[in-house]
C-alpha cells in the first residue's frame, strides 16, 4: 500500500471523519484562539520589527550620504574661492 | 588676520576632532546594540521556555514591552528638545525634538502592530478600544502630526517653535498611557505592572531584561543618528551661507 492510499483511509490530522469526509464537508475549527497560528504571528511580528528599523536605518543613511555629498562639494568649492581670494 | 586665521583653523581643528570623537562613540553604542540583538534573539528563542497557556506567540511579549519603553524614550526625548527649544531657541535643542519625535513613531508603530498580532492570538481580535490600546493610539498620532508638520511646514522659526509647543503637551499624553491600565482596567495584561503576576521562570526575565537593553541602545542609536544628519544639515547651511558671500557656485 502506497503512502497516500495509507493517507486517504486513515482518519482527518484532527480526528474528524475519514478522506471521504474532508471531500465533501469542511469544519471550522471551534474557539477564538485557534483561528491564528502562534507561530505565524509570531513571525510576522519579527518581521515586521526588521523591516520597519531596515527601512529607518536605511533612510537615515541615504540621508546622511546625501548631505555629506553635498557638504564635500561646497567645502572643495569654498576651499577654490578662499584660496584664489588669498592670492589675490 | 593672521590670528583671525589661526583661529579659524584651531576651532576647524577642534571641531573635526570632537566629531571624530562622536563617530567612535556612535560606532561603539551601535556595535553594542547589534550584539544585544543577537544575544536577546537567541534567549527568547533558544532559552527563555515557552509560555504554558498563551504558547509561542506570548514570545512577542519580549520586544513588545520594551519597544514600549523606547517610544517612552523617543517621546521625553522629545520633551527635553522641545522644552530646550522653548527655553534657549537654539536649532541643538530643536534637532534633539525632531530625533525624539521620529524614534517615538517608529516604536509607536511598532509597539501597535506587535500589539495587534498578538491580541489576535490572546483575544481572537487584531483591534479593541480598551484604554491603553486606545491612549497608545492617541500617542503615536500626536507624534505623527508632530512629524508631518516638520515635513511640510517650513524650517522657520514659528514653525519650530508650534511644534516645540506639540513635543510638550504631547508628553501629557505618556503617564496616561501607563495608568489608563489601572485607572480604567481594559483587557491589556499587567504581567508585570503592579499588581501583576510577573514573570515565573528565571530566563523569561532575563529574555525581558535584554529586550530592555537592546531597545534601550536602538533607541539611542536612532536618536543619535536622526542628531547626526540634523548637524550636517547645519553645517551645509553654514558652507551655503559662505558659499554665498563669496559668489561660489556649486560645480
Amino acid at each position: 500500500m502506497s503512502a497516500n492510499q495509507a493517507a486517504q483511509q486513515t482518519p482527518g490530522a484532527a480526528g474528524q471523519g475519514t478522506a471521504d469526509d474532508r471531500g465533501t464537508t469542511f469544519r471550522a475549527v471551534e474557539g477564538g484562539n485557534q483561528m491564528q497560528s502562534g507561530e505565524k504571528l509570531l513571525v510576522e511580528a519579527y518581521a515586521f520589527i526588521w523591516i520597519v528599523v531596515l527601512v529607518f536605518v536605511a533612510s537615515m543613511f541615504r540621508r546622511q550620504r546625501r548631505l555629506d555629498r553635498r557638504i564635500d562639494t561646497l567645502e572643495t568649492a569654498l576651499q577654490k574661492a578662499r584660496a584664489k581670494s588669498a592670492g589675490e | 588676520m593672521a590670528t583671525s586665521e589661526a583661529l579659524t583653523a584651531g576651532t576647524k581643528v577642534e571641531t573635526s576632532a570632537s566629531r571624530s570623537r562622536g563617530d567612535v562613540g556612535f560606532y561603539t553604542v551601535l556595535a553594542l546594540c547589534a550584539a544585544a540583538f543577537l544575544i536577546s534573539i537567541h534567549v527568547i528563542f533558544f532559552k527563555a521556555p515557552v509560555e504554558s497557556t498563551m504558547g509561542i506567540v506570548q514570545k512577542i511579549f519580549y520586544f513588545h514591552v520594551p519597544i514600549a519603553y523606547s517610544m517612552y524614550v523617543g517621546a521625553a526625548v522629545c520633551f527635553l528638545g522641545s522644552a530646550g527649544y522653548l527655553a534657549r531657541g537654539t536649532r541643538g535643542w530643536d534637532a534633539l525634538a525632531r530625533a525624539g519625535a521620529e524614534c517615538a513613531v517608529a516604536m509607536g508603530v511598532l509597539v501597535l502592530v506587535t500589539g495587534a498580532l498578538w491580541g489576535a492570538k490572546a483575544w481572537g481580535v487584531y483591534w479593541t478600544w480598551d484604554p491603553r490600546l486606545t491612549t497608545a493610539l492617541l500617542s503615536v498620532l500626536i507624534y505623527v502630526a508632530y512629524v508631518v508638520l516638520r515635513a511640510f511646514a517650513g524650517d522657520g522659526d514659528s514653525e519650530r517653535k508650534f511644534a516645540a509647543a506639540l513635543g510638550v503637551l504631547g508628553a501629557a499624553n505618556l503617564p496616561i498611557i501607563h495608568y489608563s491600565v489601572q485607572k480604567w482596567g481594559g483587557n491589556h495584561p499587567k504581567v508585570i505592572t503592579s499588581g501583576g503576576g510577573g514573570l515565573k521562570h528565571p530566563d523569561m526575565k532575563l529574555a525581558l531584561m535584554l529586550g530592555f537593553l537592546t531597545f534601550t541602545l536602538l533607541a539611542v542609536v536612532l536618536i543619535w543618528t536622526r542628531v547626526r544628519i540634523e548637524l550636517a544639515a547645519a553645517r551645509l547651511g553654514e558652507a551655503e551661507e559662505e558659499a554665498l558671500e563669496l559668489g561660489v557656485g556649486e560645480e
